[in-house]
This record gives structure tokens, C-alpha cells and sequence, in this order.
């Protein structure tokens, strides 16, 4: 800053050459609006109003105001100018060359016309500033700021010439403040076109990313709509910047600047519905209350990103375009503290006790804090950008972490599922199916965020732990097969914890052929689950995916070996025949005791529920598969032992066809027994 | 004295030594003179401490893990979590204070540039112009400086009595009545309805000097979890005092007993601040730090000075001016040098007990 400001100061023999340009173009600009409209309003109003100022001003000036009525030669502005030009050059080479009058009289005019513009000012409250008004008094301001400058560079405030050189600077101050208050006027109130905070144009654009051109065509759109101000408000904006800065009023302007487009921010952060929440509000907030804040911070956190900043970059450029440094500290200043309190907002729900339906909402910020971190490198220039972003990834680390310990909380929740109630029938466990949407969700909807977070995460991790070879992910990845990254190796922990978790559940059937059941029901469920979306099936892999349907095809034989192995044994020929003779009392119980088994079963198994329909129909087929044969054949061969009629009746209740129909009774759920319908 | 500390042998000596410690370190800040007492160098020697006392409470803690998972010691710490939350706010509104404190020093460089305190080339020239461009911006500051308690009506009416020798054009009052709500909208991290007392009060809400009971029960590591709750509520106390922010109060209930080997410090640096919040001159000020007292005493005699010069300018005027010019400038220029390290500081203090709420 003091480098600038002094250079400034010392610049000024250098930009003597400037002048020379200045002079050239001014009595071109001059000819436009002042010959035209000022001279005859000034001569008009010289008359009534030009005494008044003149008294107000007699104490500090009075002897110069004095002289005025008496000369003869009535300057206009331009006319004086010129002679004050002319003078400039002069006293350059000669100190001695003597104070021409229309130094004076050119003050005169300048102070009336000061005052003249404050008047309907005052009377309009603040309308918006006449612009074609504005460019003759801001050419008013650069000559008042030379002659300031070159006067009191000469001349000194105890010379013979410092009320002279009093009186320019005061005036000086005096035109450098309305330039102020003009600035700050333009800056408030001259935005014609009401930035439309409702578009979300920034939303749209994170939606979709990669999709660069189009992405930049209706970004432009948005951002010169943002801040709002029309090209002749800018361009008035940038002579008043330069003025004033030239005039060495970088200070002021640079302040008003500030604080008006800080404002102006927070006007439209309030305008997209993001409020300042402290942490300790959002620690005290239920979660739905939280959770609908979350939206609105996202909106706000993507238009900044995406719009707003930049906005507010090119037109802090747009203003101060002769100081580009300028442009850019201010810049800086504005955006820096909105961002960090952006980003303040997710430290704070980060900080809230997490619980598994919040991770959603939770990856939601870590996307829009993720997505923006280019945004950032672009905006800032690189040390600040450097903190920012320092600053962002802190947040999306906490964030991150979060979502993992989200994760263990799941794990330890299914590890702590340890209920001792069964599910009637076998049936798929609540926890199963409570684990696997969940899973399903998070996958489909944030797979690549998820695995962003692990990879991120296991980075930190590393970079903590000095202990861990540098090579550590490339020894982990080898001893793989699959090259599992981090959140498909957890997921596949929280999966196998499941499996554990449903065993140790299934054991508590007390009918072994149950709790196969029970492990198929779930077992397909997870299956279905996971063959029905493709993200988390790739986060599965083959292996483990090969694994389970293993698994399922094991219990499918458990089950028919518990049960229908020990039915078929009724069938088993053996001991029927001795020495080549049926014994039919053996027979008669085998009769008897297959179908008392398969009564019992199908009272028992109809009750029990495979729900997936087509595991059903599978089981039913190959129970059938099973039974039917041996049956029809055990019939076949033994039925005409047994003497036709009541005996037969009797030993034989089933017909094949009978056994089938019960078979495809089974695993409905239904309570109702055999013996119960036949009564 | 009699140790209220209980507990094992084997961490008996560390909690010893970790009482120890944070009565040296507080006896240090207690022992300065009076007049470096809240000054930035201070206040940054206080966050210093409550950093290196948080360490040490973080590595008991890890220390002693098995027992800090166990009730009552659970709950405790739970407790002082939830104490640590509320300071996370504190540390955001003393970031904004910060930044409030950067936007006065902008103001300030206004003055030095008009009244030239380092150009020799404009110095010969201190004219109207000049006074009148200092004046502007000392009334802006002044402003700018008041508390955000204050209502419309003080502002006003201070604003005219720090003018009341002004004779300049109206321009300038016009120009005071748009300032008024220019400064207002500083605070960022916060909402409006936060109130730094009503936080203090918060922070200190039931801490107690634990029971004998909870003391043998957690092996005496009641006691440390205790005097960190102290260290916080009086570290966020002290911040609050010397920087400004939302809704200042300084009426929290501060009770700490006389038999810790760190309360006597503690106490008498807090009786020592309240004793400077009711000085006359510093009742209603917006921040007790030394350096904006320092910048208020200049910056009002400035004003005072700039609304009685007379022009020409008399020689001894123009000295009276160069010097308070000068001591203006060596108070922002300290500022300047502090105020970054400070922000980041308390930032640190920010991360830290956010990193110490997940270990």
C-alpha cells in the first residue's frame, strides 16, 4: 500500500507528460457538452446565485472573491482553463511568471458549480446522479486535482501565495468529496437491472459438469446481469475511480467501494434465502430445521462460486481499470471474508452430531465445496487462492470425515443388532433391508462422491502416519485382485459384517432348514439389491459378488438336505426286502412315516416365507425335482403290495400329483395347516 | 497447599503438573505492567497459552483413554465440548472484530495521507483541504468505533459533538447522515440476534468445581477437565473485553475458588480487566485492547486539533499536528504488524478445538 502511495506522490514529474496528452484531448471533450450547455447556465445563475457562495467564503478567501466583480473579461470554464494551462507551462520553467487572474475566477466557477450540484441532491433525498452532468464534473475534478497538485508543488502554504494555494485545496477537497458521494450514489443505487437471484443458473451448471461451452455461454449471460450496473454507469464508476485516485484519493475510494458492494453482497446472499446461522444455533437446531438451510447455503455457496464472484471480480476490474492492483485487493478484501463465512456455515454442520440420515445431506455439501475448488484457483490469485482453498479443503476433510464415520456408525449398528428376535417365517431381516436401501442410496446417488471422500480421506491418513511406506496404496492395490479402492473395501466390510451379523441371527432358528431359509431370504435380498444397480455392484466387484451367489446356491442345499434328504430316506428301498420278499408291516411304516414327514413339513415350511418369487418357484421346482421321482417310483414298485381299498387308502394319501400340489403350498407364509383343511 | 487433586500415583504427578503449568503460564500474563496488559502482544500471548493448555489437556486425555470413555468422565467431557462449541462462535465474532479493526485502520490512513505523515512534499502544504479531508475521515472513524450497542440517537449526537467546531459547507453533515448505516453490517460469521455476552454466559454456564465423589471416580482427571472449562470461559472472556464484537458484555459470573494453584492469576487478571472496562474513559468503548484506546486518544485529540486550527497554519500548530500525526501513525503501524499473526491465531485456536471435539 505505501509503496503505491508513494510512488503515486513521486510520479509526478512523470506524469507531466500525461498533461501534455490531456491538454490535447481536453478542448476536443470540451466542445462536446461544455460549450454547448454550461457557459449559458452559468452566466444565467451568476447573477442571483454567485453572491451567496461568495459571502459564505468571505472569511477564508475573501480578498481574492473581491477582485472578481471588478474585472472585466468574463471567463468561461474552458476559457479560464486554458489560461491556467497556459500558466502551468509557464511558471514550469519561471517561478517568478505571475499569477494570472483566472486562476481566481476559474474557482469562482468551480465552487459554483459545486454548489449548484449539491441542491437537488438535497431537496430529492438521493436521485440518481445525471450522468451527462456527472462527465463535465468529473473533468472539472482531473483539472481542479492538476492544478492542486502542480500548485502545491510550486508554491508553499507560507508563501506570499498560500491563501491561493488554501483556497485550491480546499476547493480540491471539496470536488474530491462530491466525487465520493457520487461514487457511493452510482454504487448503490444505479443497478438498472436487478441481479435475478431466483435463475439459479449456478445450480444448473454443477449439475452437469464437463460440459464446458455451453457452460460458459449462459454463465457470461448470468454474470452480465451481475452486478446489474448499465456500461454508463460503469464507465462513469471508472473516470470517477481514476479521478479520485489521481486526485490521491485512493483511500476514499477504495473504502466506499467496500463497504457499499459488501453490502451489496450481503443483500443478495439475504435475497437468495442464505442466512448467518452461528454454530452454536446450528448445534441447537433439529435436523429438519438443518436440513433446510442446507439447500439454500448450497444455492448461495454455487452463486458465489460460480456468478457472484466473478462478478464481482471483473467489475472491481471494469472500475479500476487504470490500477489493476487496486482492482484486485479490493477484490480480495470483499470476497475473502464472504467466503470464509460461506464456509464457516459447513464447519458448522459439520460439527452437529451426525446420524446416519444425514449423510446425504452432508455429501451434498462436500460436493458443492469439492466442485468449486477450480473455481477458486481461477478467481484469487494464488496466494489467496491458496488459503481459500486451504480453508475449503479443511471444511471438506471435516465434512469427509463425517460421512465416513457415518459409515461406522452403520457398521456398528449392524454390529449391535443383536435382537434376539426372529423374523417369523425366515423371512428378510429388517436390518437387511434397512442396510441395503441405504447402501443402494448412497451408492446411486453418490458413488463418485463416496469414493472421492475415501480417496481423499486415506490420503490424509497416510500423510499422517509416517509409519506407512510411501509405496502403501501400490503394496495394497497389489495384494488385491481387484484393485479395491477404499470405500469399495469398506463397503465390502459393512457387507460382511451384515453376513456375519444374519448368521449369527439365523442360529437362532431352531430348525437348521429354517435358518437356511432365512440365509437364502437374505442372501438373495442382498443380491437382488446389488444386481439392480450398477454402481454398487461395480463397488462389489465380481469376486465378492461370485461369492455370495456361491453362498446362496450352498444354503439352497443345506435346506433340501435337512429337509427332503430325510424324506427320501422313507422311500429308501433298503430293509423293504428280505430274502426277496416285501415286509409289508416295514412297508405300512414307510407309508406311515413319509406321510406323517411330509404333512408335518408342509405345515411347517407353508408357513414359511420366501418372498422373491422367482427363488421360490426355484425352490419349489427342484423340491419337486427331488421328490416326485422317487416317489412316483417308490409307488410304482411297493403300491400293489398293500391291498387295494381301505388299505391303500389308508398308507397312501399322497398322489404324486397331490405331492405337488402341497409342494407349491410351501413358503407362502400361510399359517393354515394340511390336516387343518382337510378337517 | 493442600492438592485438591486426587487419583493415582502413577498420573497423579502429571495432573499435578498440568495445574502447575497453567499457573505459571497465567502467573506470566498476570505479571506484565499495567500498560502492556491487553495489548495486541497480550491478547496473543493469552491465545498462546489457551493453545499450549489445550495441548496438554489433549495429551492427558489421550493418556488416561480407558477412563474418559467411562461415565462420570464421559459426560464431563462431553460437557466441556459443549462449552468449546459456543467458543467457536466467540472466535468467529473476534475474526469479524478483527476485520472491523482493519476497516478503521483504512480510515486512519486517510488521515495520515491528508495531515502527510511520511511525505515531505505534501507536508509543506497542510491546508484547508487537508483538515478538512482528516476531519472527515476522524469523524467516519468515529463513527465507525462506536459500539454497535449504541443506538442511532448517540451516534447522531456524538457525531455533532465531534464536529461541534465544524463550520464547514453542509456538505459535509450530508455526507455524515449517509455514513451512519454504511459501517453497520460488519459482523459476518454470526446472526444479528448474537450476543457475545449471552455466549460468555453460555460458556460458563454451570461449570463447577467437581464434586469429591466424581474426582476419586474419574482418578482425579475431573480436575483438569474442570480447569479448562476455567481457561476457556476466562481466555473468551479476556477476548471479548479487548476486541470488539456483537453485543460486548462483560457481566459474566466468574467464580473460580482461591484453592487452584492458577486461580489467583486468573483472578486478579480478571478483576484488573474489569477494573479498566469501568474506567471512565473506557465505558463505552468498543474494545479495551490498548492500541484502540491508543488509537481513540489520538485520533480525538487530532479531531480536536483539526477542528481549532486556524489558517495560515502557525508554526506551532503545524508541529502540534506533526506530532500527533506521528503518534497516530506508530499506533496503526503496531496494529498492522499484529492484527494478521492475531486473525491467525485465532483461527488456530478455532481448528484446534474442533480437531480436540473428534479425537
Amino acid at each position: 500500500m505505501e509503496k503505491e502511495k508513494s510512488s503515486s506522490f513521486k510520479g509526478r514529474g512523470g506524469d507531466d507528460k500525461n498533461y501534455g496528452a490531456d491538454t490535447t484531448l481536453l478542448p476536443v471533450e470540451t466542445s462536446n457538452c461544455s460549450n454547448g450547455k454550461d457557459p449559458p447556465a452559468a452566466e444565467k445563475n451568476e447573477t442571483e446565485e454567485a453572491e451567496k457562495p461568495e459571502e459564505k467564503e468571505k472569511d477564508r478567501g475573501g480578498e481574492v472573491e473581491e477582485a472578481t466583480p471588478s474585472t472585466q473579461i468574463k471567463y468561461t470554464m474552458e476559457k479560464a482553463w486554458e489560461d491556467i494551462e497556459h500558466f502551468l507551462l509557464k511558471v514550469e520553467a519561471d517561478v517568478g511568471s505571475e499569477i494570472p487572474d483566472s486562476i481566481n475566477q476559474y474557482l469562482d466557477l468551480v465552487e459554483e458549480k459545486t454548489s449548484k450540484r449539491e441542491l437537488p441532491e438535497k431537496s430529492k433525498g438521493c436521485p440518481l446522479p445525471d450522468l451527462d452532468d456527472d462527465w463535465s464534473f468529473l473533468k472539472v475534478a482531473q483539472q481542479m486535482s492538476k492544478l492542486h497538485k502542480h500548485i502545491s508543488k510550486i508554491f508553499q502554504l507560507d508563501s506570499s501565495q498560500g491563501p491561493l494555494i488554501n483556497r485550491i485545496g480546499r476547493i480540491h477537497q471539496q470536488v474530491m468529496c462530491y466525487l465520493e458521494d457520487e461514487f457511493r450514489a452510482l454504487l448503490e443505487e444505479s443497478r438498472v437491472v436487478e441481479p435475478d437471484v431466483n435463475q439459479e443458473p449456478a445450480a444448473d451448471q454443477c449439475a452437469e459438469p464437463g460440459e464446458g461451452q455451453d457452460q460458459a455461454a449462459r454463465s457470461n449471460e448470468t454474470l452480465s446481469n451481475f452486478p446489474g450496473y448499465s456500461q454508463e454507469a460503469l464507465a462513469t464508476l471508472n473516470k470517477t475511480a481514476k479521478e479520485m485516485i489521481s486526485g490521491g484519493y485512493e483511500f476514499e475510494c477504495c473504502e466506499v467501494y467496500t463497504m457499499t458492494r459488501r453490502n451489496a453482497i450481503e443483500e443478495t446472499l439475504n435475497k437468495l434465502g442464505f442466512e448467518k446461522i452461528s454454530i452454536d444455533d446450528v448445534q441447537k437446531m433439529q435436523w429438519d430445521a438443518l436440513e433446510r438451510e442446507i439447500p439454500s447455503w448450497i444455492k448461495a455457496f454455487k452463486a458465489c462460486a460460480n456468478v457472484y464472484f466473478a462478478g464481482e471480480r471483473k467489475l472491481a476490474e471494469t472500475v479500476f481499470s487504470d490500477n489493476p492492483s487496486v482492482a484486485k485487493s479490493l477484490f480480495n478484501s470483499l470476497t475473502r471474508v464472504l467466503f470464509l463465512q460461506l464456509l464457516n456455515f459447513a464447519e458448522a454442520v459439520a460439527l452437529s452430531k451426525r446420524s446416519t440420515e444425514k449423510l446425504f445431506k452432508f455429501l451434498d455439501i462436500y460436493e458443492t465445496l469439492r466442485g468449486n475448488v477450480s473455481n477458486i484457483d481461477s478467481l484469487f490469485p494464488e496466494e489467496c487462492a491458496k488459503e481459500l482453498n486451504e480453508q475449503l479443503m479443511t471444511a471438506c476433510s471435516r465434512i469427509g470425515e463425517m460421512a465416513i464415520c457415518i459409515f461406522r456408525d452403520l457398521e456398528s449398528s449392524i454390529q449391535s443388532d443383536t435382537g434376539r428376535t426372529q423374523v417369523p417365517g425366515g423371512a428378510v431381516h429388517p436390518l437387511t433391508r434397512y442396510t441395503m436401501n441405504y447402501l443402494k442410496y448412497a451408492c446411486d446417488e453418490y458413488k463418485d462422491t463416496l469414493e472421492r471422500v475415501y480417496k481423499d480421506h486415506s490420503q490424509i491418513e497416510r500423510a499422517n502416519s509416517t509409519s506407512q511406506p510411501l509405496d502403501y496404496q501400490g503394496n495394497s492395490q497389489s495384494n488385491d485382485d481387484e484393485n479395491q479402492s477404499p470405500f469399495s473395501t469398506h463397503l465390502i466390510k459393512i457387507m460382511d459384517l451384515l453376513d456375519s451379523v444374519l448368521d449369527a441371527k439365523s442360529k437362532h432358528y431352531k430348525d437348521v432348514a429354517l435358518s437356511n431359509i432365512f440365509m437364502m431370504n437374505n442372501g438373495r435380498y442382498i443380491l437382488q439389491k446389488i444386481k439392480g444397480s450398477p454402481e454398487i455392484r461395480e463397488a462389489m466387484g465380481d469376486n465378492w459378488y461370485r461369492k455370495k451367489s456361491y453362498d446362496l446356491r450352498n444354503y439352497h442345499q443345506n435346506y433340501k438336505r435337512e429337509t427332503w434328504m430325510k424324506l427320501l430316506g422313507c422311500l429308501n428301498q433298503e430293509g423293504l426286502n428280505v430274502n426277496g420278499k416285501v415286509v409289508k408291516p416295514v412297508l405300512k411304516e414307510r407309508f406311515k412315516s413319509f406321510n406323517a414327514m411330509f404333512e408335518e413339513i408342509h405345515k411347517t415350511q407353508s408357513s414359511w416365507v420366501v418372498s422373491d418369487k422367482q427363488m421360490q418357484s426355484e425352490l419349489r421346482v427342484s423340491i419337486v425335482g427331488v421328490i416326485i421321482p422317487a416317489y412316483r417310483s417308490f409307488l410304482g414298485r411297493f403300491s400293489g403290495y398293500l391291498t387295494p381299498g381301505r388299505q391303500t387308502e389308508k398308507y397312501i394319501k399322497f398322489q404324486p400329483e397331490d405331492i405337488e400340489t402341497y409342494i407349491e403350498e410351501l413358503f407362502d407364509g400361510n399359517t393354515a395347516s394340511l390336516g387343518r383343511r382337510k378337517t | 497447599m493442600g492438592s485438591p487433586i486426587g487419583g493415582s500415583p502413577s498420573n497423579e504427578a502429571e495432573l499435578e503438573s498440568f495445574q502447575r503449568q497453567v499457573a505459571d503460564r497465567f502467573l506470566d500474563l498476570a505479571s506484565v505492567p499495567s500498560d502492556e496488559l491487553l495489548s495486541l502482544p497480550w491478547v496473543r500471548k493469552l491465545l498462546d497459552v489457551f493453545l499450549s493448555c489445550q495441548e496438554e489437556f489433549r495429551v492427558i486425555l489421550i493418556n488416561n483413554k480407558a477412563q474418559v470413555k467411562n461415565p462420570p468422565m464421559d459426560r464431563l467431557i462431553a460437557d466441556y465440548n459443549e462449552r468449546t462449541v459456543k467458543a467457536l462462535d466467540v472466535c468467529n465474532a473476534i475474526r469479524d472484530g478483527i476485520e472491523q479493526i482493519r476497516q478503521w485502520q483504512k480510515l486512519i490512513e486517510i488521515v495520515l495521507c491528508a495531515l502527510g505523515g511520511d511525505s515531505n512534499s505534501y507536508q509543506r502544504s497542510l491546508g484547508e483541504g487537508q483538515f478538512r479531508r482528516a476531519r472527515k475521515a476522524l469523524i467516519d472513524l468515529a463513527i465507525a468505533m462506536l459500539d454497535e450497542k449504541d443506538s442511532g440517537q448517540t451516534v447522531a449526537h456524538r457525531n455533532r459533538s465531534f464536529g461541534r467546531n465544524n463550520n464547514s459547507s453542509s456538505h459535509t453533515k450530508d455526507h455524515h447522515h449517509r455514513s451512519l448505516g454504511h459501517f453497520r453490517s460488519l459482523s459476518w460469521s454470526v446472526s444479528r440476534s448474537w450476543s457475545a455476552a449471552r455466549q460468555l454466559q453460555a460458556i460458563g454456564n454451570n461449570l463447577a468445581v467437581p464434586r469429591g465423589n466424581e474426582v476419586l471416580a474419574t482418578n482425579g482427571l475431573a480436575m483438569p477437565v474442570y480447569t479448562m472449562g476455567s481457561v476457556l470461559l476466562f481466555v473468551m472472556w479476556a477476548l471479548v473485553a479487548a476486541i470488539p464484537c456483537q453485543d460486548r458484555g462483560l457481566q459474566v459470573h466468574f467464580n473460580v475458588p482461591r484453592q487452584f494453584p492458577w486461580s489467583a492469576p486468573i483472578l486478579s487478571l480478571h478483576e484488573k480487566i474489569l477494573e479498566e472496562s469501568k474506567k471512565r474513559d473506557r465505558k463505552n468503548a468498543c474494545g479495551l485492547l490498548r492500541e484502540i484506546y491508543q488509537m481513540e486518544n489520538c485520533t480525538r485529540l487530532l479531531g480536536v486539533l483539526a477542528d481549532s486550527v486556524q489558517f495560515p497554519l502557525s508554526e506551532e500548530k503545524g508541529k502540534e499536528v506533526k506530532q500527533r500525526v506521528n503518534e497516530l501513525k506508530q499506533v496503526s503501524d503496531a496494529m498492522k504488524e499484529d492484527l494478521e499473526p492475531l486473525e491467525k491465531q485465532v483461527r488456530e485456536v478455532f481448528h484446534r478445538i474442533v480437531r480436540s471435539r473428534r479425537a
